[in-house]
């Protein structure tokens, strides 16, 4: 084969990677259903294809992952998180939408992006994921699992179907809240003074059956 | 606005041009040891500057969510791993430092650990007759005392009814804490005020005496002169993002590193390798690596009540664990749940019905490393748990086996790779006394850190002396955990806070 021809068939074999590349990553994924700022359409769906598959509809807690809508919590997560964290959670994503290349899951089409594979197939290319052998797998899924499940518990009906609600408590005013305002505010903005002092807790243990904190009752904050 | 008065407390939003101080004393960092310094010099009535990376935390600002928190509370989203062995370890960014996000343990280094120090690493004076006046001084201050019984809730008593089944020895906790209502918050922070956290015990003390309070200030070099320190110089830094902006500079005549063990050797070698002719500025790196256990009871056990960590049990605290309760927000709870679908919905609807209890080791002989990452105040943490010591974390987890079938459990989940998820009775869980154990098949955490910049009697061997001041600088001294020459053995806030006391004490004379 003539230089020419190994240069034209290494250059059609790079353009087609290119190209599955590109659409591996890139296309058909659905628009979601609101704008995001720090996740990706494919991240969207992957987010939500996981979840779906984690904690999928009914059961003993009837709320699924999906109704827990966490791709607005992990873009939360990521607002609140560093850059390096956000770098450590985008890779997470695409290990785990594109492992399917190297660790397909078992079955036909278990090479598809993760999010494009049907709930079963998903659940197992989880699992196959938890089980595995080689140690970075496994902490691969339990930062993913970590990360939708702190998404799902974030959702205050899992919570309070567990009974794990936090009870409303109203925090005893210190010498300290004289002293710090909230974070990004000024110190004028405390508006407190010695005055609006409250004694310290005297050790009551929290009733049980106790009201909830608002931001976690069925009427929200 | 460039100066800052005494008692006062300037936040993030006050900064507005450069920042220079002069002062007797800067502190840095305001976690449990340098809030204790600051304290007790302003109360020798020195002229104290205590600088904090992170901004306070009110009430208000409190997450319940255990990602949020953790994302907002915690350096590099308390995310950060080790390499070698690959483990969580986290270290707290805000005014106050762990204290605003432990469970308040106060536990006194045992005696035959001080004693072992003492014989190993050359000390005269770390004995525990000798620090026993400084822990009584720091528990007087922060009310230091047994967790009360109606505030401990199923899983605290259900540890105990399966220790006293045994025939192990158990304790509840003592804690700084006045007044616990059972929220089991203590990790997220305290909304009942009920913590002593530095934030609102130590640090409004340093304040009343005089103390200025720098918060969101990241100091990133120790000044020196020969042989002297003279000072400090960083950046104020946004909260969450750490987007440097300002310049802070404070001159002093003497400067006291108590940024944690993790950041102090990183501020050490930033500063040109500073106070490390010993070559040990960032060696000797340990942990108590902990492994827990989940066990699920027939009846209700309402986890949420109760004392964050209220009971333990040192009964094996020669043979080399320490067990203990643990309760942690409930996401990060259903994180230990195997599978996947319905099978984890299934697994999270017993959590009402579990407890997790928890042992941390002594791993003397797993030995890590603190460098420096290039553009960052970030450490690299190289740590490796060390075979021998693989045997100790698994008989933790076989004796909390024993415990939890003890109290009743009905199921436990172990969490080691290679097992059953779940184990149904003792006989079953025999497979974790019995079974090989590699490091890689355990899930490991390691939050208490240890002898980065280790006390050591020859200054060959040591970075700082017995009373916590570098071996090379007379006017530099170090006070967080970095300067344990091993791991206690037990968890080590109050003995870095009596350490820190005694350190205090000698400096007030020293300036």
């Amino acid at each position: 084969m003539s230089l020419y021809c190994r240069f034209m068939l290494t250059a059609i074999l790079c353009a087609l990677a290119l190209g599955y590349a590109v659409s591996r990553v890139a296309i058909g994924y659905p628009d979601p259903r609101r704008h995001y700022r720090r996740l990706g359409r494919g991240e969207v769906a992957l987010i939500s294809s996981a979840a779906e598959a984690m904690y999928p509809a009914g059961g003993p807690i009837p709320s699924s992952g999906l109704d827990a809508d966490l791709p607005d919590y992990l873009e939360r997560l990521m607002t609140a998180s560093r850059l390096q964290t956000r770098i450590l959670l985008h890779l997470l994503f695409f290990l785990v939408e594109h492992g399917t290349l190297l660790f397909p899951t078992p079955g036909r089409g278990g090479m598809r992006r993760f999010s494009a594979q049907d709930v079963e197939h998903r659940v197992a290319a989880l699992d196959s994921w938890a089980d595995s052998t080689l140690f970075i797998r496994r902490v691969v899924f339990t930062s993913l699992r970590a990360v939708l499940t702190m998404g799902y518990f974030a959702h205050p009906p899992v919570v309070r179907r567990l009974g794990l609600a936090p009870l409303a408590i109203e925090a005893p005013i210190c010498e300290a809240d004289l002293l710090y305002p909230r974070i990004g505010e000024r110190p004028e903005s405390i508006g407190k003074t010695a005055a609006d002092l409250t004694p310290p807790s005297e050790g009551i243990p929290l009733p049980q059956d106790g009201p909830l904190h608002p931001g976690f009752t069925e009427a929200g904050p | 606005m460039s100066s800052v008065e005494p008692g006062e407390v300037r936040v993030f939003a006050q900064y507005d041009a450069d920042l220079t101080l002069e002062a007797d004393v800067v502190v840095v960092g305001s976690g449990p040891t340098g809030a204790v310094v600051a304290k007790e010099l302003t109360d020798a009535g020195k002229s104290v500057v205590l600088v904090e990376e992170g901004p306070p935390f009110v009430p208000a600002e409190y997450e319940f969510d255990g990602g949020l928190s953790m994302a907002r509370t915690m350096r590099e989203g308390g995310l950060r791993t080790t390499s070698g062995t690959i483990m969580p370890t986290m270290q707290a960014v805000a005014l106050g430092g762990g204290s605003l996000v432990n469970s308040a343990i106060c536990n006194r280094a045992p005696a035959f650990v001080l004693d072992r120090w003492c014989s190993d690493f050359e000390l005269e004076r770390t004995t525990r007759a000798d620090l026993d006046p400084h822990y009584e001084a720091v528990a007087k201050f922060l009310g230091i005392a047994v967790t009360p019984e109606n505030v401990l809730g199923r899983r605290n008593l259900l540890f105990r009814d399966g220790c006293d089944a045994l025939g192990y020895d158990s304790e509840p906790m003592l804690r700084n804490v006045r007044g616990c209502r059972g929220s089991g918050e203590c990790f997220t922070g305290c909304r009942s005020r009920a913590k002593q956290s530095m934030d609102i015990s130590y640090i409004p003390a340093a304040l009343r005496g005089g103390a200025r309070l720098l918060t969101s200030v990241r100091i990133e070099r120790v000044l020196s002169e020969g042989w002297r320190a003279t000072g400090v110089a960083g950046r104020v830094v946004k909260p969450f993002t750490g987007r440097p902006s300002h310049q802070v500079r404070i001159h002093a005549k003497l400067v006291v590193l108590a940024a944690g063990c993790t950041a102090t050797p990183v501020l050490l070698q930033k500063s040109g390798n500073l106070a490390n002719r010993s070559g040990q500025v960032g060696e000797n790196l340990q942990f108590h690596p902990g492994v827990a256990i989940m066990g699920i009871f027939p009846d209700l056990v309402n986890p949420r009540f109760g004392a964050t960590q209220g009971y333990q049990s040192r009964h094996f605290l020669r043979e080399g664990f320490k067990l203990e309760t643990l309760w942690a927000p409930p996401a990060i709870t259903a994180v230990r749940l195997p599978g996947s679908g319905m099978a984890l919905k299934n697994r999270l609807a017993d959590i009402p019905y579990s407890a997790i209890w928890d042992g941390i080791a002594t791993c003397d002989r797993s030995l890590g490393r603190v460098r420096v990452r290039r553009r960052s105040m970030d450490p690299i943490l190289s740590w490796k748990l060390h075979s021998a010591d693989v045997p100790t974390l698994a008989q933790a987890l076989w004796v909390l086996a024993q415990i939890f079938f003890a109290a009743g459990a009905r199921t436990i989940v172990p969490g080691v790779h290679g097992i059953a998820p779940e184990l149904h009775s003792l006989e079953e869980a025999e497979v974790l006394r019995d079974r090989p154990i590699r490091a890689t098949d355990l899930v490991l955490a390691g939050n208490h850190v240890f002898c980065t910049t280790r006390m050591h009697g020859d200054s060959r061997l040591g970075v700082v002396d017995e009373m916590g001041r570098c071996h090379d600088f007379e006017n530099l001294y170090i006070a967080d955990t970095g300067i344990f020459p091993q791991c206690p053995s037990v968890n080590p806030m109050w003995t870095g806070m009596a350490l820190a006391h005694r350190s205090a004490q000698q400096i007030a004379q020293q300036i």
